[in-house]
Formats: C-alpha cells, structure tokens, sequence
C-alpha cells in the first residue's frame, strides 16, 4: 500500500489556508442569566446571614477554649470502654443500615420502573412512595425516630435505613433507564413470570452498578451515622456530644480525629474495591 | 399447529401489519416469510407468541386460542414456543449456561430462580441443547465473549432448552456474514427435521429463503401474497413479492460480493 500516514496527502495551501474554524458562539442568553442569577444569589444569602469575613477572622483568633482543644486533641478515650463501644455501634449501625436499605432498594427500583411494574398505578405509588423517602434527609429520620422510639442505637438503624433505601433506591433507579432491552424481551417471550424475567434479565445488567452503589452508601452512612449520633441516635456521635455538652473540648477533638481517621482508612478501602466493580 | 383465521393487525399508530390473513401451518414443517422491510414479517411472527395481539380475527396455536388466553395461559403458550432475535438478546455479563437456562424458566419455582438455583434436569435439558448447536464447550463462558455465530447459537440452544414444538426466529442472521449465516441456518433445519419442531423463519435474503425453506410465504404490505414450496419460488415471483424488480441487495451472495 502508501507509504505515509493517511490525511498528509491534502495539498499545502488547504493545510495552511482552509483550516479556519467559524465564529465562536458568545454565551447564550442563558448562560448570562444563570450566571448573573447564581452571583446575586450569593450576594444577597451572604447579606442575609450577615457573614462577613473579618469577623470569621477575629472569631477564629480570639483566644478560644474549643479551638485551642482542637490544637491538643486527647486520644486517650481509645481506652475508654464506652468511647470503644460508641465506635463499634457506629460501624455495625453503618454495616446494618446500609445491608438492610440496599436489600429493600433493589425491589424499590425495580418496581418503579416500567419493565419491573408494567401496573402503571402500583407503579405511580411505588414512584410516589419513593420521593417522599428521598425528600427526608438523614438527620431529620434521626429526629423522627429519636421521637418516636426514643434515643438509642434503634432510632439510628431506623434512621440509616431509610437514608440509604432513598439513596440506592434512586442511583439504582437511574442505571435501570440505560438497561438492554433485548434479555427481556427473551425472557418474557419464553414464558418466564416478572420476578423470574427481573432476576435473571435484569439484575444482572445492573449487578455491578448496584454493588459499587451499595459501597457508596455505606461510606455515607458511615458519615451520617456519627451526625445522627448528635441528636441521640446512637454511636459515636453521642460521645461527641456528650463531650461537646460538658465543654471538655480536647476529649471531643480527640473522638472527632479518630473518627475521621477511621472514616478515611474504610473509605479508601472502599473506593478501591468499587474501582474494580465497574 | 398453527392457524390463523382472518387475522388483521393495526397498531396504535394506525398502521395495518396484518390484512384478513388465512393461514394454516402444519407440525414439523420449515417456513420461510419474506417481504420487504415493514411487510409485517416480524408482526405475523409476534402474533404467534402473543407478542403482538391481533386487532381483529382468529389465531389457534396448539389448540389454543391466542385470542383469549389469560396471563398464565399466555406463558403456558410462550413456552411451548422458542424464539430467536436478530440481535440475540442474551445477557452479556452472565455464562453461556445461565442464558440458556433462561429456557426453563417456565418450569422453575420463583424462589428457585430468584436464589439462582436450578434443578439437576434443567442443567441436562440446558446442556443437551448446547450440545445440538456444538457450543457446549463455552458453557462456563460469559456470553459477551462470543463471536456472532456462537452468540446466535447459544440464542438457538437458548429456544431448544424450553422444549418447544415451534421456534420462532426473526431475521436470526440479519447480523452474520454469508458463511455463519449457513450454519445457523443448517442448524435451524436440522433442528426442524430431526426434533420435529415447527420453525418459522423471517428473513430478508432470497437465495437464502429458497435454500433452507420447505414452504415460503410471500407478504406484500401486511397481507399474503404468495404461498408455495421453496422450489416454485423464483425471481420473477419474488419481484411479484417484493412490487419491484430485484436488486443485488436482495440476494446474501450479490450483496456480500459488492
Ligand atoms: N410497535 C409498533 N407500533 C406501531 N407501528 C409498528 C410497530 N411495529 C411495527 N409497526 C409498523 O408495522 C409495519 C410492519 O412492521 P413489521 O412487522 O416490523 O415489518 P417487517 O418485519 O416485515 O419489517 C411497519 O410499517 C411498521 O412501521
Ligand atoms: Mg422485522
């Protein structure tokens, strides 16, 4: 064949002269808009809330027994027994509530769409069931279930449980639209029910989607589980109030960075392990 | 048996698919459909399955009435009937076994399925249908590692795995070259002749229609237009067929020499 790479044959003149790209587009009125709409935004919340930075600064300088906790954190609570526990409630209220809510998410999202619920009423009430759940953050399920069941490690399950059926319901759900078609379309001409056709037509497209989904969650509720702790819900974060509340600010900041320690060993763990999912 | 009885088919859209069609096909016998892209092949095939519900007319498939069948009447009917795609529609991320065993769906608990369990005699019914399509060695293979033959084989065996006494294969080589078009058309007949199953076939290629079909059905614009044995069918009645002359697009082996 030629020698020479392909699409050096084009004459000199085109290379030089020809290769002129058109006018570059301004930006779109809506782009104008949305930028001046998010700059005023922040102007005016910014006013409302009446920050302002010299007094962030001074706040920070003063001297100030929480920030000077912060610069002799106490690390000594990893021999307390009772810290010990508030961290291990912690994980197993992560581990629990993520196993719980995914398992429910899957049906969840499997049934608001229009493979999984060809019903469109049960489908709308599946749909419907499913905002509302997503609507409530992790705190305020905190708050409900502290109220209702009263503080503990219960409510916190509860709490985390529902957080993470709104997440993985809805990340789940996403993936579902992209799914191929064509498995169940055989399933279903072979005779199959709709659970059988969901479980082996779809769940498998979506399987590692759902798992690396799962993982994503549990480091959230990892998280959540020590904010929820705050209003009484169990784990770590109760200690951390129970320290907050006394002003014994070296014992907080000691849990706090040990906590975030933790936190970031799982979470890289976490992340490598759905690295190789997808 | 497959009978329809002034069978007519308009989509919602307010295409007819299907004109007043009278049509009887026997057990055992290898039926080729051919017409023009959006002739209504792959409705008259839908219909046998309840894929595609008539609007008006009658259809018996194995003494049933497709007409009336409910839910579970419809999938007892489905898995009586194989059916192979154009584009395969396997799972891609799982084994060549577990997508074969999708054929015996039918005759598995729930729970089974929804634990991944299948029974020792579906694993034999599954494998002796790899067998027949010589693939059984990629059993434990997943099927995105496939070249397009194979995966359109494991699509045959994928059929053969529920039993069935009819096989419905919607343009089954629309995405193969000339050489492995041939072998999954072979196998289709062999499978015709040796299990006495009933095969209907839609397919876009004439020679290929002539070579394989015991009987081929010719229709024009949703309504039949030609019926007789393979060794009748020449060019002049394909043109009859297709309403215009013949184009090297219509043969498999003018259109691969192009
Ligand atoms: N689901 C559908 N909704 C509306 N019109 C359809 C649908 N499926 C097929 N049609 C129309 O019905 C006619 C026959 O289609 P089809 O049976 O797929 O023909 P073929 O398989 O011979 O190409 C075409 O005009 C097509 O556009
Ligand atoms: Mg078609």
């Amino acid at each position: 064949m030629t020698s020479g790479p392909v699409g050096v044959a084009s004459p000199e003149s085109r290379v030089d002269g020809a290769a002129r790209l058109p006018k570059k587009p301004g930006p779109t009125p809506f782009t104008i808009v949305t930028t001046l709409g998010a700059v005023v935004m922040t102007v005016v919340t910014a006013r409302a809330v009446g920050f302002s930075f010299e007094g962030l600064i001074e706040n920070l300088t003063r001297p100030n027994s929480v920030v000077e906790g912060l610069l002799n954190p106490d690390f000594s609570q990893i021999w307390s027994e009772r810290s010990r526990a508030a961290f291990i409630e912690t994980l197993q209220l992560a581990v629990l509530g993520t196993v719980a809510g995914a398992s429910v998410a899957l049906p969840l999202a499997l049934w608001s769409t229009r493979v999984g619920n060809p019903n469109t009423f049960l489908r709308s009430i599946v749909r419907i069931f499913n905002n509302i759940v997503r609507a409530i953050p992790d705190l305020l399920w905190a708050l409900i279930f502290v109220s209702a069941v009263g503080i503990g490690a219960l409510s916190g399950l509860l709490a985390l449980f529902f957080f993470s059926l709104a997440v993985t319901t809805k990340l789940t759900s996403d993936v579902l639209d992209g799914i191929d078609p064509g498995p169940v379309e055989a399933a279903n001409a072979s005779g199959a029910g709709l659970t059988q056709m969901l479980r082996t037509a779809v769940v498998p497209q979506i399987l590692p989607s759902y798992s690396s989904f799962v993982l994503y969650n549990f480091e959230l509720n990892l998280r959540s589980s020590a904010v929820i702790g705050l209003v009484g819900a169990g784990g770590i974060g109760e200690r951390i109030e129970f320290f907050r509340s006394r002003g014994e600010w070296e014992e907080m900041w000691g849990l706090v960075v040990m906590f975030f320690l933790v936190v970031m060993i799982i979470e890289a763990f976490s992340v490598t392990l759905r690295r190789r999912l997808v | 048996m497959i009978r329809f009885s002034n069978a007519s088919v308009t989509y919602p859209g307010g295409v007819q698919a299907m004109r007043d069609l009278d049509l009887t096909i026997e057990p055992g016998e290898f039926v080729v459909i051919v017409g023009l892209s959006g002739a209504g092949k792959s409705t008259l095939i839908r219909a046998v399955n309840g894929l595609v519900p008539l609007t008006s007319g009658q259809l018996q498939v194995n003494e049933r009435d497709v007409t009336t069948l409910n839910r579970s009447g419809m999938r007892d009917l489905r898995s009586e009937v194989g059916m192979i795609f154009q584009g395969f529609n396997l799972v891609d991320r799982t084994t060549v076994l577990k997508n074969v065993l999708m054929g015996r769906l039918h005759e598995a608990p729930t729970w089974r399925t929804l634990l991944g369990l299948y029974s020792k005699a579906d694993v034999h019914l599954a494998a002796q249908a790899l067998d027949r399509v010589e693939i059984i060695d990629k059993a434990y293979v997943r099927a995105s590692n496939l070249s397009g033959g194979q995966r359109q084989r494991v699509g045959i065996a994928r059929a053969l795995a529920q039993e069935p006494s009819i096989i419905l294969a919607d343009e089954p080589v629309a995405s193969l070259d000339p050489p492995t078009s041939h072998v999954v058309m072979r196998y289709l007949q062999q499978i015709g002749r040796e299990l006495g199953i009933t095969v209907i076939v839609n397919l876009h290629f004439l020679d290929l229609a002539t070579a394989y079909a015991d009987r081929i059905i010719g229709l024009r614009d949703g309504a039949l237009v030609f019926d007789g044995p393979g060794s009748e069918c020449d060019a002049d009645v394909f043109e009859s067929i297709y309403g215009r002359s013949l184009t090297a697009d219509d043969t498999m082996a003018k259109q691969a020499a192009l």
